[in-house]
């Protein structure tokens, strides 16, 4: 497998990213003071105009049946990042945060919250957890929604100040937008590395790393990760698309890396985070272009999701596009057979692998690959 | 044990709604619209409208009492839809992609001329906007951002507090999407929307659900419950889907005359009556017959559902001078006060305390998220309060998870124990 450049300064700002993606929001960078954001949807870019460093906090590993006096209350159906991170506020891990935002359109976000926020009204959350906000933002694009965006950006600033930060003026939104665009091109060229040797499970580290630093520090480490790439370009080699839930298992991308090259990553913690600013450069423009992402499921009209799909696998000249699901998925699975008939009907294959826990195992890997093999032979 | 006598509304209620269905098809054949909604919409405005509604969970239920959601349901995973989706908001869609309405009830529903959903569950806006590709019919979308700090005690703000309970801004946004859909509507139809009666007609919703807080009231001090739950949600669920209407109203009065009288004759559904049990969640539409399963055995009926105590609690919004925003107010978080804590815990443990309830059966239906979530939340809070809870762990819809016989097998030894104690 081809390998980024193994000059020195390429190799120290992989092994950053590495470091970052491993610990995840334990991760610390040292500079600012850290707010937590659970799911995608709330522009970090806010974050970083109040002074502070965003980090996500719902990708840490799984862990189930941890013991915690909070299970009690955690039915089976809730997702897996929801109740690892519920089990983990609940021991406190979250008290060195200045404050942690749920963004209220991803749905594993909104039920962390309504289940952590009672957990504290009855008095039985660790003394040292912190401040909880529910970034509230409609994804419909009407002049009452952005209206009502702008009154939860105007909320979300007073929550700044009442956890100690700064609320953001436009200058410092600017910058952070122009920050943020910075880091987009960056994870532009990640996405492309891809077709030029880039493994997708090496790419899904780097891409999300970024969830745990600065978006510039994210920019600039990418920049030099990425800026002796060995070029071998992937030709002949069947072009993946991936959808379906959040998927974070390193694994199931080797499986993908062995079979072909992954062109369009679509699930929750793929390609579509941070999300497109498009021409934004102020707090308006940043609230518009952020109601518009078509990766979210409560986007209206709600076509524009699988729309947004159907054109992203086809601009990426996808062979194959796979899809994969939680086993508590109630969403995703909507669209599955009308994806299925799209796809048909334009001569891409489309395997559906199912259920699927966080972390496959091999068993599942080994069906998984040989769906995916005998879609792309039936093809040739 | 004496047999137990059905009120005489009831039948008046389902006699009433069959020959509404059976008056719909006639106008609908003949060229009228009609609107397919969600239970969480403002029906209000369909209503003042004069635009006859349908709504989906009623018409779920109705396809799931005809023991037709096997069928459905089997057909939805051919169709490659997995077996974990929500069942009871998407059976009318199953059947409606099923296509042969002759298998359906009634002959089955033409196409609505709008539809609506609210935001509230995620999947929702899936499930209507499958609906509209399939019959064309335009979705009207209602956003439904959470409210970010919300009160245990929603009971009590949210009749004359409502403003600060929902939140300004929610409110705003909700209003401004009536005024959408009131332009939709009034398009439709070719009607003008009467703003200068619909205070009038809000308040006569008013005035409907307080005849139900008084029938509620009359069952939780009865000395013994009076009425099967079975038959409480047809006398209340079926003039709410026509409510503020002089027929809803009147049999509101009606059905709560028959429950004084039979509170003063002392009529009860067990004479011996020694335990007091709740349902939580919606009905087991399909197996309604399960609700009297312990009342020969042990003496203990099923005193309390959420639809009659619902009525006054989810429905009464007193106007401060714009109906519409009061009608925002009773909409915005409507679904989400029987399912997300505090609401759901808070408000099952003051319930249970008025209806004096010794046991508590939780449905958790595990493929309909939504309507599970905060289910474990309300039993702790219930069983803090010293409420017996059974988990049922099945659908309201699909009889495939349901085993009766192992469910009274599961509920048998909880109220041995409480009879035990009360002795």
């Amino acid at each position: 497998m081809p390998k980024i450049d193994a000059s020195s300064a390429s190799d120290a700002a992989r092994a950053e990213l590495e470091t970052a993606f491993a610990q995840r929001d334990r991760y610390l960078t040292g500079e600012r003071t850290r707010v937590g954001i659970f799911g995608n949807g709330m522009p970090t870019a806010l974050v970083e105009a109040a002074g502070a460093c965003a980090v996500h906090v719902e990708l840490a590993e799984v862990t189930t049946g941890g013991g915690s006096p909070i299970d009690v209350v955690i039915e089976p159906f809730l997702d897996a990042s929801v109740s690892t991170f519920l089990n983990r506020f609940s021991r406190g891990e979250f008290a060195d945060l200045q404050g942690i935002i749920f963004a209220r359109d991803d749905a594993p976000a909104l039920i962390a919250y309504q289940y952590a926020i009672e957990w504290v009204r009855q008095g039985r959350a660790n003394s040292a957890v912190p401040p909880l906000f529910l970034w509230n933002l409609v994804h419909t694009d009407t002049e009452p929604t952005r209206h009502f965006n702008r009154v939860q950006a105007d909320k979300l600033f007073g929550f700044f100040e009442a956890i100690g930060l700064r609320r953001p003026g436009p200058a410092q939104i600017s910058a952070a937008i122009a920050d943020e665009k910075m880091r987009a091109a960056s994870l532009v060229k990640l996405s492309e590395a891809r077709e030029q040797g880039v493994p997708a499970a090496q790419a899904l580290r780097l891409r999300n790393a970024g969830r745990f630093m600065p978006a510039p520090k994210h920019g600039e480490l990418l920049n030099a990760a990425l800026s002796l790439i060995e070029k071998t370009p992937a030709a002949g080699r069947p072009r993946i698309g991936v959808i379906g839930s959040p998927l974070l298992s390193l694994k199931t991308y080797d499986m993908f890396d062995r079979l072909g090259v992954v062109t369009c990553d679509l699930q929750p913690w793929g390609d579509v985070w941070p999300g497109n600013f498009g021409d934004a450069k102020d707090l308006d423009e940043l609230l518009v272009s952020t109601a518009a992402d078509r990766s979210c499921h409560r986007i209206v009209p709600s076509e524009a999701y699988r729309q947004a799909i159907l054109e992203a696998t086809a601009n990426a000249g996808c062979d194959v596009v796979i899809c994969q699901l939680a086993q508590t998925d109630d969403t995703i699975g909507w669209e599955v057979p009308a994806l299925a008939e799209a796809f048909s009907s334009r001569g891409t294959a489309f395997v559906n692998l199912g259920f699927r826990d966080p972390e496959p195992d091999e068993a599942w890997l080994a069906d998984a690959a040989a769906a995916i093999s005998a879609a792309l032979g039936a093809r040739q | 044990m004496s047999e137990y006598l059905p009120l005489e509304c009831s039948r008046a209620a389902t006699d009433y709604q069959r020959e509404w269905a059976k008056g719909l098809r006639r106008d609908i054949t003949s060229g009228k619209s009609y609107a397919f909604v969600n239970a969480d919409t403002p029906h209000e405005l369909f209503h003042h409208m004069g635009m006859p509604i349908v709504t989906n969970q009623w018409w779920s239920a109705i396809i799931a009492a005809k023991q037709l959601s096997e069928f459905y349901f089997d057909y939805m995973e051919s169709r490659g839809f997995h077996e974990r989706l929500a069942r009871y908001s998407s059976l009318p869609l199953i059947a409606e992609l099923e296509g042969d309405t002759s298998r359906q009830p009634w002959g089955g529903l033409p196409t609505p001329s709008i539809l609506c959903a609210r935001q509230s569950a995620d999947d929702h806006q899936k499930i209507f906007s499958l609906w509209a590709e399939r019959t064309g019919a335009p979705l009207a979308l209602l956003s439904s951002p959470a409210v970010p700090d919300p009160q245990p005690d929603w009971w009590r703000l949210a009749r004359d507090d409502w403003e600060t309970l929902y939140g300004s801004d929610r409110l705003d946004l909700m209003v401004a999407e009536f005024e959408v859909l009131i332009a939709q509507l009034e398009e439709i139809t070719g009607r003008t929307f009467d703003r200068s009666s619909f205070a009038s007609y809000m308040e006569a919703i008013n005035e409907q659900e307080r005849i139900f807080e008084e029938a509620s009231a009359l069952i939780a001090q009865a000395p013994r419950c009076p009425i099967r739950i079975s038959e409480q949600m047809p006398n209340v669920m079926i003039p709410q889907w026509h409510r503020g209407s002089d027929w809803a109203i009147s049999h509101a009065k009606r059905f709560r005359d028959e429950l004084t009288e039979r509170v003063q004759k002392g009529v009860a559904v067990v004479p011996d009556e020694r335990i007091r049990m709740m349902w939580i969640g919606a009905g087991l539409w399909f197996d309604t017959g399960f609700y009297s399963a312990f009342e020969e055995s042990h003496g203990a009926v099923f005193a309390w559902s959420m639809y009659l105590p619902f009525a006054a609690d989810g429905y009464i919004r007193e106007d401060k001078g714009d109906p519409l925003r009061t009608l925002a107010a009773r909409v915005s978080a409507m679904n989400e006060q029987l399912h997300q804590p505090p609401w759901i815990n808070a408000w099952m443990v003051e319930q249970a305390r008025r209806y004096r309830i010794d046991v508590a059966l939780m449905l958790i239906p595990e493929h309909d998220r939504f309507s599970g979530h905060g289910s474990l939340y309300a039993k702790q809070a219930l069983e803090e309060a010293g409420v017996r809870v059974i988990e049922v762990w099945s659908d309201m819809v699909d009889p495939r998870q349901w085993d009766r016989d192992a469910m009274v097998a599961k509920v048998t030894p909880v109220l041995d124990d409480v009879l035990a104690e009360k002795n």
